[in-house]
């Protein structure tokens, strides 16, 4: 009970920055001081690529333990938004000022390429270097889960996810952060249409597999919405806000709308 | 990894419909990451329209299960009448509470329809604290990956949900037992589920 | 008290758990989570959650038959006691058990076999497998958190003779049970489910189950990295238990 009141952080996964996860210790044995240096933000993140359009998605709230540290911290990261044909959005959930230095690497990284270059860096190419700039740090982690969203050469949606040491993958959707775990299996099956048949298509081998398809705009900001208002009623780090980018070839739109704050 | 409701894996999910109730189960037993069977179905009767979850420990899922048994059926002998759903929830609160200190690892979920035909369903943690609720229950490993989906129609809505959420767990799946519970009528699914 | 010998678990772990052990029933005051108590209590009573070892236990049913093979390698840690172990015993007509584990243990086959023989049941005739694997399931589960638990894990192999059907069960030493079409304990698991999942199947007959078991035999032969001298063949049948014949002193190619 009094573990609520101390605002220690659940006993899973990192603590505070620079004390271990406070635990009860008696008075009679020594105290044992370490530094830790990565702490959990909690939150969650999700993207969605489609045919036109990538939209990634992330809660505002930003957690240590029990505590809101505040409930707007923006997870999704406009990279090089000075460019106007710029199209790459990063998000990270994690370590939130590990994050906030990535979304500044990655920015500087594909502006540099601008300067030398004299044009935008592709999505794949950006996806390609996030990837070192991740592994460059393979023994003291960026301590995020990152997807990178953009369009690629032939203006399709484009999402790459990552993780803490820089392997990658471009997939159609995915969910990341405290509430990947619920939020997944949901995009599994209203994405990828997982474990859904074509009615009809027979029993056992004979069954089809329905098709997935390019989704509409409205429908991924609708899963996107779903997504979030469900992982908010069961999950306690994610609320408050909910921060999307839309990724089209008119630009980056941002779209913001509350979530519960409780 | 090691934790005794974690080695042997496994995962349940109950739902609410209208004037029904849906009770569904994998059929994995595992050794950490080996699998031994997979025909194991962790759903158990205990009236026409009674029926128990029970993920965690293989041994105590069995041992659990014949408990209630016993005790159900001796409920019957001296009642000479069926146990009604919040009476064997109060039933298994009881009994695992007796173990307070040295509990079965086991995480029970009840699903039933009372006299007056309303659906009943309910969780409990490994020493006995009902969690009564209204919509759904989950328990087993792969819970988290069960919440998170809406009701909408019960069958269809309770594999769903069941079976995308196996699939994003490594220790839980090989098919499923589903259970569709209403007033007079129970119907029994069998889903195979991916293999892997 | 408990949870921070929980977490300090460091250095000594036994004197740890001693302490903890007398401090036992302080514990209900200082626990943070009923999960961490579960997990110190278990832990207290099962050094080892699922322990692995290179004695071999292996069962398959067929059609009309079960076959039930145990390694000849009586082991202490890293020695061999004996060449020509027999880790089998009849139950009954047709209730053949087969163990593994901790030596004083298998003690098992001999508190369970009495009540499982035909002659001490006031029933006409002697129980079936899916009856003497419940009975010895209660005996394991019981003993399970009792002071001194078995630390043994079992097959059963069977014939039903009312129903016409082979039976086998897996058991370990925590009392889960599953009755499967085919088995095995220890490291052998890792090499013969996979062998068995490819090629078995439930109508197969006598021969075939005998070419399975052979190619898992090699298989353990070539892949385990201590003798397990050779294994004792029993087959369970309408008939009731043999010994069968099985020569496995021919080298085996590597792969």
């Amino acid at each position: 009970m009094a573990a609520i009141f101390t605002g220690a952080p659940p006993n899973s996964g990192p603590g505070y920055s620079f004390t271990q996860t406070p635990a009860p210790t008696s008075a009679s044995e020594p105290r044992q001081h370490a530094f830790y240096p990565y702490t959990d933000n909690g939150g969650s993140t999700l993207g969605i690529s489609s045919s036109t359009f990538t939209i990634l998605a992330g809660d505002t709230r930003s957690t240590s333990g029990y505590n809101i540290n505040t409930r707007y911290a923006p997870k999704l990261f406009h990279i090089d938004s000075a460019d106007p044909s710029s199209r790459l959005v990063l998000s990270v959930v994690g370590f939130a000022a590990d994050g906030e230095a990535l979304a500044e690497r990655l920015d500087t990284v594909v502006k540099m390429y601008r300067y030398q270059h004299g044009k935008t860096i592709s999505v794949g190419a950006a996806a390609q270097r996030l990837s070192h700039v991740l592994y460059g740090k393979r023994f003291f982690p960026y301590y995020v889960h990152a997807i990178l969203g953009g369009l690629d050469e032939e203006g399709k949606g484009a999402l790459y996810s990552y993780d803490p040491v820089g392997s990658y993958e471009r997939e159609q959707c995915r969910a990341a952060g405290a509430a990947a775990s619920l939020i997944m299996p949901f995009l599994d099956n209203q994405v990828n249409y997982k474990n859904q048949y074509m009615a009809g298509s027979g029993v056992g081998h004979e069954l089809q597999q329905r098709d997935p398809r390019p989704l509409e705009r409205k429908e991924v900001e609708e899963l996107v919405r779903d997504a979030f208002t469900s992982a908010v009623e069961r999950h306690i780090e994610v609320g408050d806000g909910l921060q999307m980018m839309v990724i089209t070839k008119e630009g980056v739109e941002e779209v913001y709308r509350e979530l519960k704050k409780d | 990894m090691s934790s005794p409701f974690s080695i042997n894996g496994g995962a349940c999910v109950a739902m609410t419909g209208k004037d029904c109730v849906a009770i569904a189960c994998d059929l994995r037993l595992g050794l950490q990451a080996l699998t031994i069977s997979n025909n194991f179905p962790k759903i158990f009767s205990y009236s026409p329209s009674v029926y128990l979850g029970l993920t965690g420990l293989a041994t105590d899922v069995s041992t659990v299960a014949d408990l209630f048994r016993y005790k159900v059926n001796m409920y019957r002998l001296r009642e000479e009448r069926q146990i009604a759903p919040r009476t064997f929830a109060n039933l298994v609160s009881s009994s695992l509470y007796e173990r307070r200190f040295g509990p079965y690892f086991v995480s029970p979920v009840v699903a039933g329809i009372d006299d007056g035909g309303k659906p009943f369903i309910c969780g409990f943690d490994s020493i006995g604290c009902i969690d009564f609720a209204k919509d759904f229950i989950v328990s087993g490993t792969a819970s988290d990956q069960l919440l998170g989906l809406g009701p909408e129609d019960l069958f269809e809505t309770i594999s769903q949900a069941l079976l995308n959420a196996v699939d994003r767990d490594a220790l839980s799946g090989w098919g499923a037992h589903v259970y569709i519970i209403e007033k007079d009528k129970v119907t029994k699914r069998l889903l195979k589920g991916r293999q892997d | 008290m408990i949870l921070k010998n929980f977490q300090a678990h460091g250095p000594s772990p036994a004197q740890a758990d001693r302490r903890a052990l007398r401090q036992l029933p302080s514990a209900s005051t200082s626990y943070q989570t009923t999960t961490q108590l579960h997990h110190r209590i278990y832990s207290l009573v099962h050094p080892i959650y699922t322990h692995q070892t290179a004695e071999v236990l292996l069962g398959i049913t067929g059609k009309d038959f079960t076959i039930i093979a145990a390694s000849k390698a009586a082991m202490r840690g890293a020695t061999i006691l004996k060449a020509t172990d027999d880790k089998t015993r009849e139950l009954n007509q047709h209730n053949l058990m087969a163990f593994s584990g901790e030596a004083g243990d298998t003690s098992i086959s001999q508190n369970t076999s009495k009540p499982t023989s035909a002659s001490t049941q006031c029933a006409t005739r002697p129980p079936s497998p899916a009856a003497v694997s419940s009975f010895v399931r209660s005996e394991l589960s019981r003993a399970l958190r009792s002071r001194r638990p078995y630390t043994v894990n079992l097959l059963l192999g069977g014939y039903d003779t009312i129903t016409d059907t082979p039976a086998l069960y897996w058991i370990d030493y925590l009392a889960a049970l599953a009755k499967v079409p085919y088995a095995a304990h220890g490291y052998a698991q890792y090499y013969c489910l996979s062998i068995l999942d490819k090629h078995h199947h439930p109508d197969i007959g006598f021969e075939r189950g005998m070419e399975l078991l052979r190619m898992c035999t090699d298989e353990l032969k070539r892949r385990l990295p201590v003798d397990f001298k050779g294994v004792t063949v029993k087959v369970v049948t309408k008939e009731g238990i043999r010994e069968v014949e099985y020569v496995d002193d021919k080298p085996v190619k590597s792969a």
